[in-house]
């Protein structure tokens, strides 16, 4: 392993880099690619590396790219593409594609904002419009963790139990152009971590319609089958964790992640490098003497339910923060997350950080001070900090 | 160094501030700590203020937030200095500035902070670093920071290894070296040495929840964007190709879009003011222009000299109207062939008279004795002439001019023109030389034009040796004579045949055969000539101006013939200068003293050609008349370097149009007659493939790219730039399409 000083953009490239590697021997790597900002730079770095066995095809559009991908799939390559906002609207009905087809597609999304009026900076709404795509999807808080999860959703996607694409989200510019210390591993050790791709339902000798035809009941087959590979995700997740412990020396973290949490009366719960500052902002308040903590959701879906339910139970207060709207409710994850609170504890969303405002850890604090004195909930709110 | 360090940078983007905060965080990491670094990102370019920081700690790193309270403060570019910039920094708290000022310049100012300068882009400018406009300074001032934090000079080094900077380092240890550093001069009173009592306030602070109040209505965008600018576009006039190479002087790019944009009317018009002999050009000219043209590598030249022959049927009334002088001059112009008749016409039109002498019983000269009438009929020919006279210009004809009548002119009138042409004849000194049926081709085109195919009767093989339109003329005028046969021997290739392509190729299709590469040795027969000795010539090595020179070979043969005409060229003949008289390029001097007299044509250049003949023509007429202390303005070729080459214009603009063609009679309906050859363009559609090269059309590309939408057209008609919200991208001079608009500093 070395110490590399990389965005987490450039992470993102060398682990897709690696995974492509590793399946050299095998039915190889391959992607279709289309340049966004801020996405970009990850593309960029990927198509200046040699990948034996490996091609990279640059197509006209998002939704190519991941037709693309799914024909790579299909044939039984490991593959690999990223994009980000507006791109990803428009990938959108191959998104779909590539999860009916039970593709382990691997695709990084830099978060940023869907336009129109045109915004480059990091808010939710893009990959939480692919949420009930039937992907996984996971949100991470620093570049090490962008590395390791497209590594980590290979091993998970590529399980014959699974068989499911992974979406590794990450938050434009914050996270995917900030360069911090990441440690790339050895193709070896990622050769030992990622068996080599064998899809079993790959199209081998003879040419076959794919996504033909199906009836009502075969529909219905259908997603019962995609439904309980999605319920055996956190099961083959943990052999995962202890599969990359064992090879790379460090655990990757749980599907929810507490931050001095054990004791908390007051929970500040959070998606990707919001959950990283609010570390300062319960820190200070900690000091002041709130008991408050904080967690992090770190996979979206399949939903984690039980631990959610499981990290709520006995907390006084809980803000949900959300950097995301569903206009006309409220924050996404709020409404996800609220049928896992219990009555006696008071929950509050709040909606921050939109179109990129700089969410510090002040404004935190602030919604701290603002949750232990609340009275009663009120609706969703939306913060200015821009 | 504390436990932890919040670095934040202020430049302008193309200064490479987010590579310099990324510099500093790779040097803190080398010396095992954490660190993060990221840009500021925006819709920003070149020119805009830009932020980036870096954050170094003992301790994993957790904020992902901008850095509002900095440790440290780097500003790479003085003129950003402010409130913006300065927001958030302690006072006793470092700042490192970029400036060719002295430390000492910033004591009232900056006085607050423990302050460095350093003149880093004088440094990266001595380096090398970017280009001579655009200077990069991140990886020097990176040199400064480093000495003013104790950061080793290996650190650095290393550093700049692993980042491929290597070539940057002597820049960095050059800044590291001669940074000045000085404390804080007025410290706050309660503030401790580093500035650390803002410590409180950045960790403790508390952003009350308020929902969304004060932009309840619709955040206004009101950012002028133009104050980031440091150049920004305007609109120009640029020399076009075609302007560039045209020898007469025509303003070509205008009439041609004249006639794209106002009809052949106009276009007539703007043809006018330099030219009387468009008609004659339009057909027999060379067209300089279009070797010149920006479309003809891409899809063939604009057919511009049929655009000339169609403009030219057109006359322009509204300017052949002789001008008026308060001081009309009286001048002579000897010689009435293209050159003199320009001449005479400028004079004109300056309001002066102008008198053309010539031997000949009509104005004209080469253009009458030595142009067949196939190619240019003589009623063309007459109606341009009868336009010029009707100016009021005198011709004096039917008699050449001695030395003693030239010096009686001078005396006569105020200023005399020389357009004499070139009357000597280049021939052969070679073994039988002087058999008959061998004759000057000037004189047989004389005689040709003017006694017709009867006056002319030629029989059998002949052969014409040249190649020039002289040559061309020779043969098919010979094929029209009555010969049977007609061979061209030329001693280079077809491609370096001087005369025009087009005539080159009407001759091959009316049956004139090419012998190329061969050089004539000997004439043979008994009195009478009856075949040629022809040496082969083989392709030497390039001159100075790429053209290869003939070397002629042992290897020869003989070629059977009836009549030879020769085209090999003419001179000049000075043997009508008076006595004492001397010429050097157009300048007449009588025993050393200047005179009012220019010489002006193939007199003056001996070019040999029609449009040449006109430029010299008028810059003559402009000469004699600042001899004579008027205040002209004298005609000058456009240096052909400046034009706007092709490499300037968006190719990708245009789509593929192929050249329209001339219309021609039937190869075959030729010969047999002296109808006029060419019948021109159908109409002036072909105006429209113009690029327009460096003249603005308003085609409106300007302002459809302007990312920024700021190009509107003013009430003028013209573009208006917004200049409050124009970023100086560039991208509207880059988009243009024939290179109408550039940058300029600001």
């Amino acid at each position: 392993m070395t110490i590399e000083f990389l965005s987490a953009n450039h992470a993102a490239a060398m682990a897709a880099t690696l995974a492509g590697r590793a399946n050299s021997g095998a039915r190889g790597f391959g992607g279709g690619i289309y340049p966004i900002t801020p996405q970009s730079e990850c593309i960029e770095l990927l198509c200046r590396q040699e990948i034996e066995n490996g091609s990279l095809v640059r197509v006209e559009s998002e939704h190519s790219a991941m037709a693309v991908c799914i024909g790579f799939a299909l044939s039984g390559a490991r593959t690999f593409t990223a994009s980000s906002s507006n791109g990803l609207a428009y990938m959108t009905e191959n998104v779909f594609a590539a999860a009916f087809y039970r593709l382990p597609v691997v695709m990084m999304a830099v978060n940023r904002t869907l336009g129109p009026p045109w915004n480059i900076w990091v808010d939710h709404g893009d990959t939480l419009l692919l949420r009930d795509s039937g992907w996984m999807q996971f949100y991470c808080e620093d570049n090490q963790e962008v590395l390791d999860s497209i590594l980590f959703s290979y091993r998970l996607a590529e399980d014959p139990r699974i068989l499911i694409p992974s979406l590794v989200c990450q938050d434009a510019f914050v996270l995917s152009h900030t360069m911090m210390q990441t440690d790339v591993p050895e193709l070896e050790d990622v050769k030992r971590f990622l068996p080599e791709l064998d899809l079993p339902h790959r199209v081998v000798h003879k040419a076959v319609t794919v996504g033909g035809l199906d009836f009502p009941h075969e529909t219905e087959v259908h997603r019962q089958h995609h439904a309980e590979a999605m319920a055996r995700v956190p099961e083959v997740y943990r052999e995962c964790q202890d599969a990359f412990e064992e090879v790379f020396g460090r655990r990757p973290q749980d599907v929810v992640v507490p931050y001095r949490a054990d004791d908390a009366d007051l929970l500040v719960v959070s998606l990707g490098t919001t959950a990283s500052t609010t570390k300062t902002a319960v820190d200070a308040a900690r000091e002041r003497g709130i008991k408050v903590g904080a967690l992090r959701v770190r996979m979206l879906r399949p939903f984690p339910e039980q631990e959610l339910r499981q990290a709520f139970a006995g907390r006084s207060r809980i803000a949900i923060l959300d950097r995301d709207i569903s206009v006309g409710h409220g924050g996404i994850l709020w409404s996800e997350a609220r049928g896992t609170v219990s009555d006696q504890t008071l929950l509050q969303n709040y909606i921050l950080g939109l179109g990129g405002g700089d969410i510090r850890p002040e404004h935190i604090e602030g919604i701290i001070d603002d949750l232990a004195a609340r009275e009663e909930v009120e609706e969703p709110r939306i913060l200015e900090v821009g | 160094m504390s436990d932890s360090l919040e670095i934040r940078l202020h430049g302008r983007g193309g200064q490479g501030g987010v590579t310099c905060a990324k510099i500093l965080a790779a040097c803190y990491a080398q010396m095992g700590k954490y660190v993060q670094t990221f840009g500021d990102y925006a819709g920003e370019r070149s020119g805009a203020p830009v932020a980036a920081f870096t954050r170094v700690d003992d301790k994993p790193i957790t904020n992902r937030n901008k850095v509002y309270n900095p440790d440290h403060l780097l500003v790479l570019d003085p003129s950003l200095l402010g409130a913006t910039v300065l927001q958030g920094l302690a006072p006793g708290a470092p700042l490192l500035l970029n400036t060719t000022e002295e430390l000492e310049a910033f004591d009232a100012t900056l006085g607050a902070f423990q302050l460095a300068t350093i003149d880093a882009t004088s440094i990266a400018r001595k380096h090398g670093i970017g280009t001579r406009s655009v200077v990069i300074v991140n990886t020097t001032i990176a040199g400064a920071f480093a000495r003013t934090h104790d950061i080793p000079l290996e650190v650095l080094e290393k550093t700049y290894e692993g980042l491929g900077f290597q070539s940057n380092f002597p820049a960095a240890r050059e800044a590291y070296e001669v940074v000045r550093e000085r404390p804080p001069i007025v410290v706050a009173g309660d503030a401790d040495q580093d500035g650390r009592e803002q410590e409180a306030v950045r960790v403790g602070g508390r952003v009350p929840v308020d929902p969304l109040a004060e932009h309840l209505e619709s955040p206004p965008t009101g950012l002028e964007t133009g104050s980031w600018s440091s150049q920004r576009p305007a609109y120009v006039e640029q020399l076009a190709p075609c302007n560039a190479w045209c020898p007469a002087g025509n303003d070509v790019v205008r009439f041609v879009q004249a006639v794209h944009t106002s009809g052949e009317a106009a276009a007539a018009e703007i043809l006018g003011y330099s030219t009387p002999l468009a008609a004659v050009c339009g057909r027999v000219c060379p067209a300089p222009c279009m070797e010149g043209c920006n479309r003809r590598e891409y899809d063939g030249s604009v057919h511009i000299r049929g655009l000339e022959r169609k403009i030219a049927e057109h006359t322009p009334v509204a300017v052949r109207q002789a001008g008026s002088s308060a001081n009309p001059h009286r001048i002579a112009v000897v010689g009435g062939g293209p050159a003199g008749i320009a001449a005479a016409y400028a004079l004109a039109m300056e309001g002066h008279r102008a008198t053309i002498y010539d031997g000949e019983e009509s104005l004209g000269g080469v253009l009458r004795t030595g142009i067949p009438v196939y190619r240019l009929p003589r009623e063309v020919l007459d109606r341009e002439i009868s336009d010029v006279l009707a100016l009021g210009v005198e011709a004096r004809l039917g008699e050449f001019l001695d030395g003693d009548r030239v010096a009686a002119l001078a005396e006569e009138y105020d200023g005399v023109v020389l357009a004499t042409g070139l009357q000597w004849l280049r021939g052969l000194k070679v073994p039988g030389a002087d058999l008959e049926g061998l004759e000057q081709g000037i004189q047989f085109l004389h005689r040709f034009n003017s006694e017709g195919c009867e006056g002319t009767p030629l029989s059998g093989h002949v052969v014409v040796l040249g190649g020039g339109n002289t040559a061309m003329d020779c043969a098919r005028s010979a094929l029209r004579a009555g010969a049977s046969r007609v061979t061209v021997a030329y001693r280079r290739r077809r491609e370096e045949m001087p005369a025009i392509r087009e005539e080159i190729d009407e001759a091959v299709e009316e049956g004139v055969v090419l012998l190329l590469q061969r050089q004539p040795v000997a004439f043979h027969g008994e009195g009478k000539v009856a075949g040629i000795e022809l040496a082969e010539v083989v392709m030497g090595e390039p001159d100075d101006t790429g053209r290869r020179s003939p070397v002629v070979t042992d290897v020869t043969s003989r070629l059977d013939c009836d009549a030879v005409l020769l085209a090999l060229g003419q001179g000049a003949d000075l043997d009508f200068l008076p006595e004492g008289w001397k010429l050097e390029g157009s300048t007449v001097t009588a025993n050393g003293k200047p005179l009012p007299v220019v010489a002006a044509g193939d007199l003056a250049t001996g070019d040999g050609t029609v449009t040449h003949a006109i430029g010299s023509g008028r810059r003559a007429a402009g000469l004699v008349l600042q001899a004579l202390g008027e205040e002209v303005e004298v005609f000058e070729r456009p240096d052909r370097t400046r034009a706007v080459p092709a490499t300037a214009i968006r190719l990708d603009h245009w789509p593929r149009v192929p050249v329209t063609r001339e219309g021609h009679a039937p190869a075959e309906t030729r010969v047999g007659n002296l109808d006029e050859v060419n019948h021109g363009l159908v109409n002036g559609a072909e105006a429209a493939r113009c690029f327009s090269c460096g003249h603005c059309t308003k085609c409106d590309t300007c302002l459809v790219y302007c990312p920024e939408g700021i190009i509107t057209r003013a009430t003028s008609g013209f573009y208006r730039v917004d200049s409050a919200y124009c970023k100086g991208c560039g991208v509207c001079v880059e988009e243009c399409p024939r290179r109408a608009m550039e940058m300029h500093s600001l």
